[in-house]
C-alpha cells in the first residue's frame, strides 16, 4: 500500500487520558479481536445496516460450513467495513447462542488470523508483536539460536494441549520455554481462540434481525443428534450425561472427568468400541490411546470415583445424594425420578 | 457437628485438639476464599464446603468443633460454601505438589527411611524443577509436611493462578517426565546426530548432564564403547556432549545404544509427585500447622532452608511430655517420638508413656485408653 493511503486510514485520536492514540485501520482489519479495533469501532460508531448483517450471517455461515473466512481487501472502505461485520457477527452467534458454533467460530477466526500474521511475518513485522501484546504474551529472542523464548504461564494457557507442544519435550529453564520461530504463529492462533470461547456470548439483548439470524444459523448446524454416539442414556446420572454432552460439543473435557466417564461406561456395560466412538468428539482425540486406556480401566476393574470425588473434579452438577454415579440409576428409580423430570420440565417451560 | 457416638480415643483427641487450636498457628493464605473440608474419625473429609469470613472465625470452627482433620481447598472462591462447585465461583488456585511416601509400602508406622526418601523426592522437586526449570523464587513457594507420610509443595504466584486443568496436568507431566520422547530431543539434520547441550534446560540438558557424570563409572562408560577405557578417550566423549555435539563420538551402534541409557535413566531424571493432585483445581489439601488426626502431629510448615534437617518424628510433634497410660491393641515396631524411643511392643501390653507418643498410637488406632 501506499504510503500517502496507509496515512490516510491512520487516525488522530485522544484517549480520555490526553495521551494520543494513533490507530492502525490495516491492522484493525487484520485483528478485528484486538483492544485497537475494539478502540476504533467504539470511536466510530457502528450502524448495523441490513447489508453489513447480511454480510455478517455469510461470515459465520462460511465459518461454519466451510470452516473458513475470508480476508478483506485492504481498501478503507472495505476495512471499515469489514469491522462493523466482524462486530455483526459476534452478535448473531451472541444471539444463536450455543457452544458447537461458538468453538467452530473461534477456531475459524482464530485460523484466519494466523493467516495474516503468515503474510504479516514479512510485511509488517511489529503487527505480531502488537498481537502477541494483546494477550500479554512477550516473545524474547534467543540469543544464540533460532527461535524465542516464552514465559511457562503464557506457554501453558497458550499451546494447542497436544504431543507436539509436550512441555517434557522442550528447553525449560528460569521459567522460560523455547519455542520454534514458526510456532510463535501457532501460539498466537490459540491465544485468538481461546479469547473468543471465553468472550461469546456477549450477554445483551438483539434486535429482531440479528436474532432471526441468529436462528437461521442454528438451523444450518450439523445435526449433533446424530453425531452423539448413542450409548443408552436413559436414567444416566446428570454427571455422566453432562460429560457425554460436552464430548460431543467438542468441549475439552479434563483428563479426570474422562477417566470418570470411561469407568462409569465400562461399569454399566458399555463395549469399548462405543466409548472409543463417544471419545472421538474430543478435540485432542487419539484412536489408540484411548482404546488402551480404555481397555486398561476393563481390565483393572477401575472403581467409579464417588460423588464427593466427581464434585472435587468440578464434575458434578446436580444434587441427587445417591453416593455414587454408579448408584444413581437405582437410586433415582420409582417416585424419585419422576419428581426430577417433573421438576425439569418445568425449568425447560421457565426456560 | 457429628452425630456419631464418638469412642472414648475420638473424645479425647478432639479435646487435645480444641485446646491446641485455641492457641496454636492458623496459618492459611486468604482463608474467606478457601472452601474448608474437616475430618473425623472414620473419614478424613466428612464434611466439605465449609466458608470462613476469616482467620477468627476459622479458629473458633476449629476450636468448638475440634475436626481431627482440616483440609482447605487450593483454589480461592468468590462463595466458597456454595454448591455444587460450579456456583462457587472459582477465581484461581494455588499449584500444589504432594509428594507421598505411600508407594513405599511399609506398613502404617512411620518409617524414617521412607521419609527421608520422600523428603529426597521434595528437596529434588523445589531445586531442579520449580526454582531451576520452572523460575520461581524462594519466596513463592511454600512447604509443610503433610502430618502423616509425605510432604506438600504450594506455589502462590500470579503466574499460575489463573492455569486451568489441562496447564497443571501438562506442569504434571513435565515434572514426572511423562511424554518425553528420545527421537524429539535427539534428531539428525542431513547426516549429523544432534542432541542437547549439557547446559540447556528441560530433559534434554538433564540428560546431558547426567550421562556426562555417568561417563565417570567405569560400569557406564565401557558399557557404550572399549575405547572409552582410556581417560583421554573420555574426556573428548564429555567435551563434545557439553556443546551438543552427539554426533561426532566414533560409537557404533550410537543411536541404539543412546536410547537405551536414555530409557534406562530418564526416570531417575523425573520427579516423583501425584499427579492427579495438582492437576485438581478444586483439591482439597491439608491445612498447613494443622494437626494430622492420623499420626497426631502437625502438617508443619517450614522455610525452603529448614526442609533438608526436617525429621518429622521430631520436628512435627505438637504434644508435650506429661505421662499418660494407654493398652496396646496391635504389635507396634521399635519407634522414637521425639526423644521417647519405645517398643516393639505387643497387643495386650499397658504402658505409660508421654503424650506425643501415646496421641500417635491412639492417631494409630494401635492403642486406647487405659
Amino acid at each position: 500500500m501506499l504510503t500517502s493511503q496507509r496515512k490516510k486510514n491512520e487516525r488522530f485520536l485522544t484517549r480520555k487520558q490526553g495521551n494520543p492514540l494513533m490507530l492502525d485501520l490495516v491492522f484493525c482489519a487484520h485483528y478485528p479481536f484486538s483492544r485497537q479495533a475494539k478502540e476504533y469501532v467504539s470511536q466510530k460508531g457502528i450502524e448495523l445496516t441490513s447489508s453489513i448483517l447480511d454480510k455478517a450471517e455469510e461470515r459465520v455461515k462460511n465459518a461454519v460450513l466451510l470452516g473458513k473466512i475470508q480476508r478483506v481487501a485492504e481498501l478503507p472502505d472495505s476495512m471499515e467495513e469489514e469491522l462493523a461485520i466482524y462486530a455483526a457477527a459476534r452478535m448473531i452467534i451472541s444471539a444463536a447462542n450455543n457452544r458447537y458454533l461458538i468453538n467452530r467460530y473461534a477456531v475459524t477466526e482464530a485460523k484466519r488470523a494466523h493467516e495474516y500474521l503468515d503474510a504479516d511475518e514479512f510485511a509488517r513485522l511489529d503487527y505480531i508483536n502488537e498481537v502477541a501484546a494483546e494477550f500479554g504474551v512477550k516473545f524474547e529472542k534467543v540469543a544464540n539460536g533460532e527461535g524465542y523464548f516464552l514465559p511457562l504461564a503464557s506457554y501453558l494457557a497458550y499451546t494447542p494441549r497436544s504431543i507436539d507442544y509436550k512441555l517434557a519435550n522442550r528447553e525449560v529453564a528460569e521459567g522460560k520455554v523455547r519455542v520454534k520461530k514458526n510456532e510463535r504463529r501457532r501460539i498466537l492462533e490459540e491465544a485468538v481462540k481461546k479469547r473468543m470461547e471465553r468472550e461469546l456470548p456477549i450477554k445483551a439483548e438483539f434486535q429482531e434481525e440479528v436474532k432471526a439470524a441468529g436462528a437461521r444459523i442454528l438451523a444450518i448446524l450439523p445435526k449433533l443428534e446424530s453425531a452423539v454416539v448413542r450409548v443408552g442414556q436413559e436414567g444416566y446420572p446428570p454427571c455422566i450425561t453432562k460429560l457425554i454432552e460436552e464430548l460431543a460439543l467438542n468441549i475439552n473435557v479434563p483428563h479426570t472427568g474422562r477417566v470418570a466417564l470411561a469407568i462409569y461406561l465400562v461399569n454399566v456395560g458399555v463395549p469399548t468400541d462405543k466409548i472409543v466412538e463417544l471419545f472421538r468428539h474430543a478435540p485432542d482425540f487419539s484412536e489408540k490411546t484411548t482404546r488402551y486406556q480404555v481397555e486398561h480401566i476393563r481390565a483393572r476393574k477401575y472403581s467409579m470415583p464417588s460423588c464427593a470425588t466427581m464434585d472435587s473434579y468440578g464434575a458434578c452438577v446436580a444434587e441427587c445424594h445417591c453416593g455414587s454415579p454408579i448408584n444413581f440409576r437405582a437410586e433415582i428409580h420409582g417416585r424419585r425420578l419422576k419428581r426430577l423430570e417433573d421438576e425439569n420440565r418445568g425449568k425447560e417451560e421457565k426456560k | 457437628m457429628s452425630q456419631m457416638p464418638q469412642s472414648p480415643e475420638e473424645k479425647f483427641l478432639r479435646k487435645l485438639f480444641s485446646e491446641h487450636y485455641q492457641r496454636g498457628r492458623i496459618n492459611v493464605v486468604s482463608p474467606e476464599k478457601r472452601e474448608f473440608g474437616f475430618g473425623g474419625w472414620e473419614k478424613k473429609i466428612e464434611f466439605r464446603h465449609i466458608g470462613v469470613l476469616g482467620e477468627e472465625q476459622l479458629r473458633a470452627k476449629l476450636v468448638s468443633e475440634a475436626p481431627l482433620y482440616v483440609s482447605h481447598s487450593v483454589g480461592y472462591y468468590e462463595f466458597p460454601d456454595a454448591r455444587p462447585m460450579t456456583r462457587k465461583n472459582w477465581l484461581g488456585a494455588d499449584l500444589v505438589f504432594d509428594l507421598d511416601a505411600e508407594g513405599h509400602a511399609c506398613g502404617k508406622f512411620t518409617c524414617s527411611q521412607c521419609m527421608d526418601g520422600v523428603k529426597a523426592d521434595a528437596l529434588k522437586l523445589i531445586e531442579e524443577f520449580l526454582l531451576a526449570d520452572f523460575g520461581f523464587s524462594k519466596n513463592e513457594l511454600s512447604a509443610n509436611f503433610s502430618g502423616s507420610r509425605g510432604y506438600h509443595v504450594h506455589v502462590r504466584s500470579e503466574a499460575v493462578r489463573q492455569l486451568d486443568r489441562d496447564a497443571r496436568r501438562e506442569v504434571a507431566d513435565y515434572v514426572t517426565g511423562t511424554g518425553l520422547e528420545f527421537t524429539r530431543l535427539f534428531w539428525t539434520e542431513g547426516k549429523k546426530f544432534l542432541g542437547p547441550r549439557a547446559s540447556q534446560g528441560g530433559f534434554g540438558g538433564k540428560f546431558a548432564r547426567a550421562y556426562i557424570s555417568k561417563l565417570d563409572d567405569d560400569s557406564f562408560a565401557l558399557s557404550i564403547a572399549r575405547k572409552l577405557k582410556k581417560p583421554e578417550e573420555r574426556a573428548k566423549l564429555k567435551s563434545a556432549i557439553e556443546n551438543g555435539n552427539w554426533d561426532n563420538i566414533g560409537i557404533a551402534n550410537r543411536e541404539k545404544k543412546l536410547q537405551e541409557k536414555f530409557d534406562a535413566m530418564k526416570l531417575t531424571l523425573a520427579g516423583r509427585i501425584d499427579a492427579n493432585v495438582t492437576a485438581d483445581t478444586s483439591k482439597l489439601i491439608r491445612m498447613a500447622d494443622s494437626i494430622h488426626g492420623g499420626s497426631g502431629f502437625a502438617a508443619k510448615s517450614m522455610g525452603m532452608n529448614e526442609l533438608s534437617d526436617f525429621s518429622p518424628m521430631k520436628d512435627a510433634v505438637v504434644f508435650g511430655d506429661a505421662p499418660m497410660k494407654v493398652k496396646i491393641t496391635e504389635a507396634v515396631p521399635a519407634l522414637c517420638v521425639k526423644d521417647y524411643s519405645f517398643g516393639p511392643l505387643a497387643a495386650g501390653d499397658s504402658v505409660e508413656m508421654p503424650l506425643c507418643a501415646a496421641v500417635y498410637l491412639l492417631c494409630k488406632k494401635a492403642a486406647v485408653l487405659a
